[in-house]
């Protein structure tokens, strides 16, 4: 659960502080790295709201959880 | 194998109630982001202003050693006059200063009532060239109010507005086409944002284009929008590919002014 909580602490700094080509990246590790990560949606939707304009990162997000949903249960992490 | 006990009904969807679930989630998300993004982004300006301080503290710490903090000092703002100095001079010409002139005489001059404003966050941070500044309807400023660099050139219009906050499209942002001209002979373009503070477009071929060309907007009092920076002409084209610069570094914007 630290993991976890340690996880989305450092995507909010970097959503917040660092630029686009480094936050992008670490959002998607964080959605592959901890199982069924749905605060990355929340995420996706700060990105969209604070930065840019539509939903384009919330939707990329949601399709990316959902298709991560069957290759995440076979995957085991020790986050 | 005998059972004695009912076994439960396995879902023909294993994921169906997690795909609800976030499907929920983004409905939510939707939302409520949509709804409360003023709040959001007065929320996440302090951060924005605490980094772009800490970032310029660091990089003078990190730059100088002992004595030569001055010399660093007096290097970065002679660099800052320097980029400052070179916008000005590209976007005056002695063709605005008479157009001026003319506007003044028939009653047309240009308003110089700006609001100036601090650029909370710009690019790289955003990644659709779009800066957030720190005024918003609370100083007049309105959807569609024209942003210029302190020097002169244009670089967008507002596109969103809160009370204390706005969002600025740049013209440089992907996929926005704005109306200009070029000063050479007046040849009406239709620059296309490519991001990063470049823009792009086809002419064709016959007509002259140069690296350093500048082009201006098509309002009444021309500000500068973009200098040519690369002609691409294949042989067996009629048609040639023009890229532009904007007149900054986007990258490093702290300050602008908007019209109310």
């Amino acid at each position: 659960m630290i993991h976890r909580t340690l996880g989305i602490m450092a995507a909010l700094v970097s959503i917040l502080v660092l630029p686009y080509w480094l936050y992008l990246p670490i959002l998607l590790i964080t959605m592959i790295l901890f199982p069924f990560f749905w605060e990355g949606i929340l995420f996706a939707f700060l990105i969209d709201t604070i930065y840019g304009s539509g939903i384009t990162t919330a939707v990329a997000a949601l399709i990316i959880l959902i298709a991560l949903l069957p290759f995440r249960d076979r995957l085991r992490t020790y986050v | 194998m005998k059972v004695n006990y009912l076994q439960k009904n396995r879902l023909r969807h294993p994921y169906f109630r997690r795909i609800v679930f976030l499907i929920t989630i983004f409905v939510f998300g939707a939302f409520i982001f949509s709804f409360f993004d003023g709040t959001i982004i007065s929320i996440v300006s302090p951060a924005w202003r605490a980094e772009n301080v800490i970032a310029r503290s660091l990089r003078n710490s990190l730059a100088l050693f002992g004595s030569q903090k001055t010399l660093v000092t007096e290097n970065a703002a002679l660099k800052e006059r320097v980029f400052s100095l070179e916008a000005e001079i590209l976007s005056l010409s002695s063709k605005s200063i008479q157009e001026n002139i003319l506007l003044e005489l028939v009653g047309r001059k240009q308003d110089s009532n700006m609001v100036a404003a601090a650029v909370l966050t710009h690019p790289p941070q955003t990644p659709y060239d779009i800066i957030i500044i720190d005024v918003g309807s609370e100083e007049s400023v309105a959807l569609g109010s024209e942003v210029f660099l302190p020097e002169g050139p244009i670089l967008g219009t507002v596109s969103e507005v809160f009370s204390k906050r706005a969002r600025v499209k740049l013209f440089s942002s992907s996929g926005e086409e704005t109306n200009a001209a070029f000063e050479r002979d007046g040849v009406p373009v239709v620059l296309k944002g490519a991001g990063g503070g470049n823009f792009k477009f086809i002419l064709p071929r016959d007509i002259r284009v140069e690296k350093g060309d500048r082009i201006f907007s098509l309002d009444i009092t021309p500000a500068l929008l973009a200098t040519v920076a690369e002609v691409n002409i294949r042989s067996t084209d009629s048609f040639q590919e023009v890229l532009a610069q904007g007149p900054t570094n986007i990258f490093a914007l702290r300050f602008v002014f908007v019209t109310p």
